[in-house]
């Protein structure tokens, strides 16, 4: 072979070099797209959800009030508000029989009652008059507006019947569903049914729960990587603490769990279910992460800033805490954010400390019992019904929408604060 | 009068031995040049002046280092206040990714020397003067110290080393990443600075020892070979390698 042949081969093998690495970069994205494009499609009607406009007859007699004396909210508060329902939801079809009845009301979300009776304690007007009143419609007619449910497969395999689609496409003639923002999708709690279960359970479950393991893994992480880094002496001692903070780091997370459950729940008695039982176990996972993100950039200042102040006399202390610290502390927090936003996804250790429990309330404090984002999604891709799938794929967008948040926070800090040297 | 006196000086490198018995007395107001081929202990030693050895953990020191006459290898000797007295501008300009200002109100804060803000001001402004600094940063002192050319940086160092009057300074090759005209800055600021505070100076370039030093100590391979009036020293050299050193013929 001459060198003119050599010379050509090796431009070749650049050529095709460059080539494997742009093919591997197009395939990374090409999964992320195929995964993004699954989830939006899938989750993006959760963000919507039906309401059933009927006229509704607030009689006095219907609800054994008063004709002649305007109601008091304590009045309204007593009224019998299921009875008032269900004789509204007749009118819908005055000829139905008991069985239809009932698949009438299945029409609605059980929280008619509720629904029925704020409208009025809103509009105290309508009392004694015929009002049109928008009602949260079932988890099945939600799915069958927006097309998420065949009609044509036989009846007795469907969950809305032939009768409840008879009324429903009457209805949708006249004009009478409409299809809103899904605001309820933020403020409830967890419900059993789909088309009021909500995230705001597990969204403020997972926040306390980062608080807590912010608040414990950051100081100690620190503490411990600035006198690993800065003051322990380098023997074999210290070499096997430095071994195992990295095989703490390797450790699988459901171990952590076992761990929370075996000493936190069983020998301290925390209560069970709660962000700060949670936030602890998480704390202990991301303690590593944090120690190796902090003695990483605590390696990274330079040894001549040191020196500059041991030479100025400043104390082996002062040295640390007035520039070897301030400068190592970006890529710190950013080691830290980053390992939040891990323990953020976690599943397995809060399955593990009952965070997996069914909460329809939304905690006030870290000792309250709460869901987690990921957990909530577990649950609910649990679930049999329809309405639930699209509430997996929106709640996975919202976990998402959090995690790049919380990794832009963390890039923004690197370029805002991180300081050049020379 | 000496200063500074240095008796049978030993420093190991873990096992390997880097000075031998270095005995070494080093005049007030008067510039010391330490010169020797790279690898001799001349920055070992001058690191041996104000401790600096103790931040590397397998570096032991013996003998016996007298400043004004107090011995500083002592058990509770306390270096803070040894560093104080005691100065150092290092090879590579280092100062703190901080403004002008704060690189040099630094010292004198750990220390407790400014009593007020004005008093600071006067401080920073004195410093910077003396440094030969002033009339070229003093509209942006509270911009970053690391902004300035290299030069400027180095004589930032030396202006931040006198905010806190140190008796002695030791220079470990102040010039050697800098340009020719940065170096005669400096070397001019050496001669000034000899006045109040005495100085060690490492030095690679034999032609900058001639120039700024009035003693001038040899040292090959560990040890001091020779010590005497840099006059001397050049002229007249008592050791053959001292002469083959300064003649080129090796280092």
């Amino acid at each position: 072979m001459n060198k003119e042949e050599r010379l050509i081969k090796r431009y070749k093998a650049e050529k095709r070099f460059q080539f494997y690495g742009k093919a591997a970069i197009f395939m990374a994205l090409l999964f992320l797209v195929v995964f993004l494009t699954k989830i939006f499609s899938t989750g993006y009607t959760a963000f919507q959800k039906t309401w059933l406009v009927i006229p509704v007859n607030y009689n006095a007699d219907l609800l054994y009030l008063d004709p002649d004396k305007k109601p008091t909210t304590e009045d309204i508060n007593d009224a019998d508000f299921y009875e008032f329902g269900i004789e509204t939801f007749i009118t819908l079809d005055p000829d139905a029989s008991e069985d239809q009845i009932m698949e009438l009301k299945k029409m609605f979300a059980f929280t008619f009652e509720r629904e029925l009776k704020y409208y009025l304690l809103d509009n105290p007007d309508s009392f004694g008059k015929t009002v049109d009143v928008k009602l949260t419609a079932s988890d099945d007619l939600d799915q069958v507006f927006k097309g998420n449910y065949p009609r044509d497969i036989p009846e007795n395999r469907r969950r809305a019947s032939d009768y409840q689609l008879k009324i429903f496409d009457k209805l949708n003639e006249d004009g009478r569903v409409i299809s809103e923002f899904n605001a309820s999708f933020f403020t409830n709690a967890d419900s059993r049914e789909a088309e009021l279960a909500g995230i705001a359970s597990s969204f403020m479950g997972s926040l306390f729960s980062i608080l807590v393991c912010l608040s414990i893994a950051f100081p100690v992480a620190l503490l411990a990587a600035v006198y690993l880094e800065e003051f322990a002496p380098k023997n074999r001692f210290t070499d096997f603490i430095e071994v195992n903070i990295n095989n703490l780091a390797a450790v699988p997370s459901i171990v952590f769990g076992l761990l929370g459950l075996g000493v936190l729940l069983a020998v301290f008695g925390l209560p069970r279910s709660t962000p700060l039982v949670g936030g602890i176990t998480l704390s202990l996972m991301t303690l590593p992460t944090i120690i190796i993100a902090a003695r990483a950039s605590l390696k990274a200042v330079p040894p001549s800033i040191r020196e500059a102040a041991l030479a100025m006399g400043a104390s082996k202390m002062q040295t640390t805490m007035h520039h070897t610290v301030p400068l190592a502390l970006p890529g710190t927090l950013s080691g830290t954010i980053i390992g939040l936003a891990q323990a953020l996804g976690e599943t397995a250790p809060l399955i593990l400390i009952g965070m997996v429990a069914f909460v329809n309330t939304i905690p006030g404090t870290p000792m309250d019992p709460a869901a987690s984002l990921p957990v909530q999604i577990y649950i609910w891709a649990e679930s049999a019904e329809r309405g639930f799938v699209e509430k997996v794929s929106a709640c996975i967008m919202v976990l998402l929408f959090f995690l790049i948040f919380m990794n832009l926070g963390a890039q923004l800090i690197r370029h805002k604060f991180e300081k050049k040297w020379n | 009068m000496n200063k500074i006196e240095a008796k049978n000086v030993d420093v190991y490198y873990g096992a390997k031995q880097a000075l031998f018995d270095i005995n070494m007395d080093i005049e007030a107001n008067k510039v010391t040049a330490l010169i020797g081929p790279s690898g001799c202990g001349k920055s070992t030693f001058l690191r041996c002046l104000n401790r600096m050895n103790d931040v590397i953990d397998i570096c032991k020191v013996s003998g016996v280092v007298k400043i004004n006459d107090y011995d500083i290898n002592q058990k509770d000797t306390d270096v803070v206040r040894l560093r104080e007295k005691v100065g150092m501008i290092f090879q590579k300009p280092n100062p703190f990714p901080k403004t002008i200002y704060e690189n040099i109100s630094y010292g004198p804060e750990i220390h407790g020397i400014a009593q007020s803000k004005s008093e600071m001001d006067n401080i920073v402004e004195e410093s910077l003067r003396k440094a030969a600094l002033w009339e070229e940063v003093k509209d942006r002192i509270h911009e970053p110290g690391t902004g300035l050319s290299g030069g400027q940086q180095q004589r930032l160092c030396i202006a931040r080393t006198i905010s806190i009057k140190p008796e002695v300074i030791l220079m470990d090759e102040p010039c050697s990443a800098l340009d020719p005209i940065a170096t005669a800055q400096i070397e001019e600021l050496i001669d000034e600075l000899r006045k109040e505070h005495t100085i060690i100076i490492v030095t690679h370039s034999m032609s900058q020892a001639a120039r700024v030093s009035q003693n001038t100590g040899f040292f090959h391979l560990g040890k001091l070979i020779e010590v005497g009036s840099t006059d001397k020293i050049f002229k007249n050299p008592t050791q053959q390698q001292t002469q083959d050193y300064i003649t080129g013929r090796f280092g």
